[in-house]
């Protein structure tokens, strides 16, 4: 009854409002019910309410999480402090699922969310970067990530979702090519097909990118923007495989072959679903591990959830990276401690880094050969996100923002290492990178871990009579004498 | 006025201390039965508790966590803490009162030591205060309680000390009425406000981490209930 006599004027008001991003289907009116009814199914069926509660009452207002977030080191304004973002939830939560809240409305005449409130959060969790920096820092133990997780799953939930973000995720999920790029998958093995000519180019093997094997060791998930955008890195990463011996023990699989998961950063039902379909190819392949390319969401999607959406058999996850330390460390592979000149430094991705999961190993992959490398600082666990977090890097209308606010104490970063080469092992920081050193002109180039193996990788010299070409012609032999005998 | 003091003294600080007890004891009790409740729902039941709980307990260390821009606050924390928990509990005046109303007693601390332990809670507690003033991303992040409740406990603190001494300019009443109304005020308030992290504090960190292993069905049961179906995207 309420709304109906509200709604002319709210409808008005939310016409006027600009979205600070494109969403496809921007709700007129009701928001403020839709949110509280989205939000009580939370309530319901999730684990976020304990969380809530706790929370709820947890925050001493020390302020350390603000001195350590990008965002607000950036613009010093209080709506950029951690722990007031996250306020805006709890205080819904407070008024409107609680027996305190319910007195306030009752009593003091506290009128509850307010279309505005919505406005600023659809705002203000997307400045957020999820990069979880401020969790290290709460001395209470207050992880804002899982409040801005929330919060933005609850809009998605009424459609308000950077339209960028939503039409990958429903074309992997729902499409035809089933990859957020919407490669389709003839176009993708062209491009194995394309790489496999360029390695051979390049060193003289036969490395391959193969396709739907089964029963392998690894099946693997890049991000399948590495595809399109970073041919070296997953050059590099078959090359690495193909060194270690273990070409024939890894594929692609050509049914579903994307690592992203945009899920992570906004909604609870897709990362599931996302991290299902991995499940569900890597079993139709009938491998044993889900082996991720160099990209730390897709990395920590996979890792952290794999258990959670995983009712069948457990699947390890591993990422490249430690793939790849292994070989080294089990002289497997060797690289060429001169190749590399230049100086390098490495950019944690949050993902990976902000847990102490992937820190040391892509140092000891680096340090192995590069003779020049520096650290930004600080550097690992404590790295500084590099602003394109959170799934924002693939929403163009906030490019300002991310080179201005969030990614402005990144540059400033790597500029101070005077670094030549910035190694990034994640496809959405090498993009926001790459945006950032042309920004902010910095003399760097933004390259990925294993395009630098693939310059430092010894191969041993193929040479026409060596055991490998011989092993094959016998093979080959063998199989031509056996065809013959069965003939 | 002895009958304030007298009602101050006895029933009133038996029932503000029945309101903080209880109200902690719920809040607690709430809190790990969310905890069961969570790991119960999810399906990734593999927790590290012990790192989690070791985490946790190393932020009680002034030393271990600095605060990366203003080191005397983490300094000051610490030993305003220290204060706050040791001298009403550990004051011998203090455990008399606690003797009068719930019937137990321990061992003390002597007059010197508590006399210390109460000045460096009034000068780190006014550090605080003043960070909270001058320091603009904690001004920025505060409201009336943060303030009302740090002044509060100062007054605690301030009239306790100056009750303690041989001579003093306010008689002896007074002070000691406005110490025991100000210290009820603090107990009722404390299950209801950020004071409750005294209690809530092993539990929280546990609880963010054991919050990122989501139960498998959540997300599709939200979507389910909102949309009446598990709907295209
Ligand atoms: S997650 Fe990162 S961007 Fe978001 S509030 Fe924390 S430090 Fe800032
Ligand atoms: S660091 Fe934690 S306790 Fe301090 S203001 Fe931020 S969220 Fe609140």
């Amino acid at each position: 009854m309420g709304s109906a006599v509200a709604a002319p004027s709210v409808n008005q008001e939310t016409k006027k409002k600009k979205y600070p991003y494109y969403i496809e289907k921007p709700l007129e009116e009701g928001r403020v019910q839709k949110f509280l009814e989205i939000f009580a199914a939370f309530l319901r069926h999730s684990n976020y309410k304990p969380l809530l509660e706790i929370y709820s009452r947890a925050s001493t207002k020390c302020s350390r999480c603000a001195n350590t977030c990008q965002i607000y080191q950036a613009t010093g304004d209080p709506k950029d402090i951690p722990c007031y973002r996250s306020n805006i939830l709890l205080d819904i939560y407070r008024r409107h699922f609680t027996i305190g809240g319910w007195l306030r409305g009752r009593i003091l005449g506290d009128p509850g969310l307010q279309e505005e409130t919505i406005d600023e959060m659809l705002d203000t969790f997307y400045h957020c970067t999820g990069c979880r920096r401020c969790s290290l820092e709460c001395p209470m133990g207050i992880d804002h990530g899982l409040m801005m997780r929330l919060t933005r799953n609850i809009l998605s939930e009424m459609d308000i979702i950077p339209k960028a973000l939503l039409v990958s995720v429903r074309e992997q999920l729902e499409g035809k090519t089933a990859n957020t790029s919407a490669i389709p998958a003839p176009a993708m093995m062209d491009t194995c097909e394309f790489l496999e000519e360029e390695l051979e180019e390049l060193t003289g093997h036969p490395i391959k990118f193969p396709i739907d094997q089964e029963n392998v060791e690894y099946v693997f998930f890049p991000a399948v923007s590495d595809y399109l955008l970073e041919p070296d890195t997953l050059m590099g990463n078959a090359a690495v495989l193909y060194a270690a011996g273990d070409q024939d023990n890894w594929t692609i699989g050509s049914q579903y072959f994307d690592g992203i998961n945009y899920g992570l950063f906004y909604n609870d039902a897709i990362l599931g679903r996302i991290v299902e379909k991995e499940i569900a190819e890597t079993r139709r392949l009938k491998g044993k591990k889900i082996l991720i390319g160099e990209c730390g969401h897709a990395s920590r999607s996979a890792k952290a959830f794999a258990p959670t959406f995983n009712d069948g058999e457990e699947i390890p996850v591993i990422s490249i990276q430690e793939y790849t330390l292994n070989a080294i460390e089990q002289g497997k592979i060797e690289l060429d401690p001169d190749a590399i000149g230049e100086t390098v430094t490495y950019h944690d991705p949050c993902n990976i880094a902000r847990s102490g999961w992937l820190v040391e190993q892509p140092r000891k992959i680096l340090k192995s050969f590069v003779k020049n490398f520096v650290e930004m600082e600080p550097h690992g666990k404590a790295n500084y996100c590099c602003g394109g977090g959170g799934g924002t890097v693939s929403v163009d209308e906030v490019y300002d923002y991310r080179m201005k606010v969030s990614g402005k104490i990144k540059a400033d970063q790597i500029r101070a290492t005077g670094a030549e080469i910035v190694v990034a092992p994640c496809a959405n920081c090498k993009k926001q990178l790459k945006e950032l050193v042309e920004f902010y002109k910095i003399p760097a180039t933004v390259v990925g871990l294993h395009d630098l193996i693939l310059r430092a990788l010894r191969l041993p010299p193929i040479d026409k009579s060596s055991e490998e070409n011989n092993e094959q012609k016998s093979q080959e032999e063998q199989i031509l004498e056996g065809s013959g005998t069965h003939a | 006025m002895p009958d304030l003091y007298e009602l101050a003294r006895g029933p009133l600080f038996r029932l503000s201390f029945l309101i903080m007890a209880l109200g902690l004891l719920r809040l607690f009790l709430l809190s790990l039965f969310g905890i069961v409740q969570m790991v119960r729902r999810a399906r990734d039941k593999n927790n590290s508790y012990g790192k989690i709980l070791l985490t946790t307990a190393s932020w009680m260390l002034p030393v271990h966590r600095l605060h990366r821009h203003i080191p005397l606050i983490s300094f000051s924390s610490f030993l305003f803490h220290a204060g706050v928990i040791v001298v009403p509990l550990f004051l011998l005046d203090h455990i008399y009162l606690w003797q009068a109303s719930i019937g137990i007693a321990w061992p003390g601390i002597s007059r010197s030591v508590a006399d210390v332990l109460t000045l460096l809670t009034l000068i780190t507690g006014t550090l605080l205060l003043g960070f909270r003033i001058f320091s603009r991303s904690i001004r920025q992040n505060s409201g009336f309680v943060d303030y009302f409740l740090l002044i509060v406990l100062l007054l605690i603190f301030a009239t306790g000390y100056i009750a303690s001494r041989p001579y003093n300019p306010i008689p002896y009443q007074t002070v000691m009425l406005i110490h025991l109304l100000s210290a009820e005020v603090f107990l009722v308030l404390t299950p209801f406000t950020k004071i409750a992290h005294c209690i809530l504090f092993p539990l929280i960190r546990l609880t963010s981490e054991l919050a990122w292993k989501f139960p498998p069905d959540a997300g599709r049961n939200v979507t389910i209930q909102v949309h009446g179906e598990v709907k295209s995207i």
